[in-house]
C-alpha cells in the first residue's frame, strides 16, 4: 500500500478517536446535569460519542475530497 | 483416565474453539445458501413485522439474489477479475463482522446476509482497476465503522456499503482509474465524463449503457441487469419504491429542465445501482412514506448537482459520480425524518 494511502487511512481513525474522546466526557457531564444516573450516563454518552465520531469521519473525509479539489 | 480431545467442551478448548469458530461461517454460509434461496422466492415464508414490513432479513437474502442478474453481467464483461472484487468483498465484510463480534463477546450474526450484502454492494461499486485489497479493506471499514461501532444492523446510520464507499473514494482515488470498457478492457472515459466535458449528454449509445457495453464500475454497468432485480423486490415487496421512484422524478425533471436525454441520465453513472439498491437500505432510510420521497427527492437533487457541477481535480480525486455523497448525507436526515412524519395511527 502507498504511503498516501496509510497516511490517509490514519487520519479518518485519528479524527474519529479525537472526536469521540472529546464528546464522550461532554456527553457524560449534559447527562448528568439533567438528572440521568452515573452508569446510563456513561452508557448512553458512550453510544453519542461514537455516533459523532462516525459523522466526523463522513464530514471529514467529504470535507477533505472537497478542499483537495478546491485548492489543486 | 486421561480425557480424549472429544471430552474436553468446546468453550474450555482454545485450540478446538478456534477451529470450530474457522470453519462454523464458511460453513453455516454453504448450509443454509439453499434454505436462504428458498425464502427469498417463497412467498409463505416472508415474515411479516407487526409494523406491516417484512422482515429485514429476508430483505437482505432477497437483495443478494436480486443483485445477482448485475454480477454476472459484470464477470461476464470484465471476467474473472469482476468475481475476485466482488467475493474479495463479501469475504472481508463477513469476516470483519464475524471478527469484531467474536471480539466483543457479542451474537455472532455474520451469517444473517447483511455483511454478505455489503461486501457484495462494495465490491460491485468499484472500477475493475482497483486492487481486491482496496475493496476489502474498505468493506471491513464500512463494517466495523458505519455498522459495528453503533451497535450493529438496526443501530446504523449510514449504509455500511456506502460508508465503505467514501473510505474507498478517500483513500484510494487514484485506485479508481483508468476506467475499461468491458469486453476488451481498453481505458476509455464514462459517459458521465464525457457530460462533464462536453457539456451535453450525449456521445455514447444509449441502448450501450442500457445493456452494459459500457466504461463504469463493476456492477452499474447494466442497467437491464439492475432493474430485473430490482423488478424482483418491487415484486416480493421487499423495496421502498417510493425511494427510487422520487429520486428518478427529479432526475427526470431536471435533465428536461437542462434539455438533455433522460435516459442518459438514468444509465450512466451508479444512480440506478445506488437509488433501487443502496438507498432503500431498511435500515438507514425512512420509514414512512411522505419522508421517503423527501429522502428521493434528496437523493435525486444532490446526484444531479454532483454530475453537473461536481468535484474533480484531475490526476488526484476524479469524482463525475455524487450516488455515494447523495445517499451518505440523506442519511443522515432519516432519523429526523422518521420523527417528523411519523403517522399518528403509528404514534399510538
Amino acid at each position: 500500500m502507498p504511503e498516501n494511502t496509510i497516511i490517509r487511512i490514519l487520519s479518518v481513525l485519528l479524527v474519529m478517536g479525537v472526536v469521540g474522546f472529546v464528546s464522550f466526557p461532554l456527553m457524560v457531564s449534559r447527562l448528568k446535569k439533567k438528572g440521568v444516573e452515573e452508569a446510563a450516563a456513561r452508557k448512553q454518552a458512550m453510544l453519542r460519542a461514537k455516533t459523532h465520531s462516525v459523522v466526523a469521519a463522513f464530514l471529514y473525509m467529504v470535507f477533505m475530497v472537497s478542499l483537495v479539489s478546491l485548492f489543486l | 483416565m486421561r480425557p480424549t480431545q472429544d471430552d474436553i467442551p468446546i468453550g474450555l478448548d482454545n485450540k478446538h474453539h478456534t477451529v470450530a469458530f474457522m470453519t462454523e461461517i464458511p460453513a453455516k454460509i454453504l448450509c443454509n445458501l439453499p434454505s436462504w434461496l428458498y425464502n427469498a422466492r417463497n412467498d409463505d415464508y416472508r415474515p411479516i413485522r407487526h409494523d406491516g414490513e417484512v422482515e429485514p432479513m429476508k430483505i437482505m437474502y432477497g437483495m443478494l439474489v436480486a443483485l445477482t442478474p448485475a454480477a454476472l453481467w459484470s464477470v461476464y464483461a470484465f471476467g474473472p477479475a469482476a468475481l475476485i472484487r466482488i467475493v474479495a468483498g463479501i469475504v472481508a465484510a463477513v469476516a470483519a463482522e464475524a471478527i469484531f463480534q467474536k471480539l466483543t463477546r457479542q451474537k455472532v450474526t455474520a451469517t444473517d446476509g447483511s455483511a454478505a450484502i455489503t461486501g457484495m454492494l462494495l465490491g460491485m461499486a468499484v472500477s475493475i482497476s482497483t486492487p481486491w485489497y482496496a475493496v476489502s479493506v474498505s468493506a471491513v471499514f464500512g463494517i466495523v465503522f458505519g455498522k459495528q461501532l453503533l451497535g450493529g444492523v438496526g443501530k446504523n446510520l449510514f449504509n455500511p456499503a456506502m460508508f465503505g464507499r467514501l473510505f474507498y473514494l478517500f483513500v484510494f482515488p487514484d485506485s479508481i482509474l483508468p476506467w475499461r470498457r468491458p469486453f476488451d478492457l481498453v481505458t476509455t472515459a464514462t459517459p458521465l465524463e464525457i457530460l462533464r466535458e462536453t457539456g451535453e449528454a450525449a456521445g455514447v449509445p444509449i441502448l450501450d449503457m442500457f445493456l452494459g457495453r459500457i466504461p463504469g464500475t463493476i456492477g452499474e454497468i447494466s442497467t437491464l441487469a439492475l432493474l430485473i432485480g430490482f423488478s424482483y423486490l418491487v415484486y416480493r415487496k421487499f423495496v421502498r419504491w417510493r425511494i427510487p421512484a422520487a429520486a428518478f422524478s427529479v432526475v427526470l425533471v431536471l435533465a428536461i429542465i437542462a434539455g438533455h436525454n433522460p435516459l442518459f441520465y438514468f444509465f450512466a453513472g451508479s444512480l440506478m445501482l445506488g437509488a433501487c439498491f443502496m438507498a432503500t437500505d431498511p435500515m438507514t432510510s425512512p420509514r414512512y412514506p411522505k419522508g421517503q420521497v423527501i429522502f428521493g427527492i434528496g437523493i435525486g437533487a444532490i446526484i444531479m448537482a454532483m454530475r453537473w457541477w461536481g468535484w474533480q481535480t484531475p490526476g488526484v480525486y476524479e469524482f463525475t459520480e455524487g450516488t455515494t455523497f447523495a445517499v451518505l448525507t440523506m442519511n443522515l436526515t432519516t432519523p429526523w425524518l422518521n420523527r417528523k412524519f411519523k403517522p399518528v395511527r403509528a404514534a399510538k
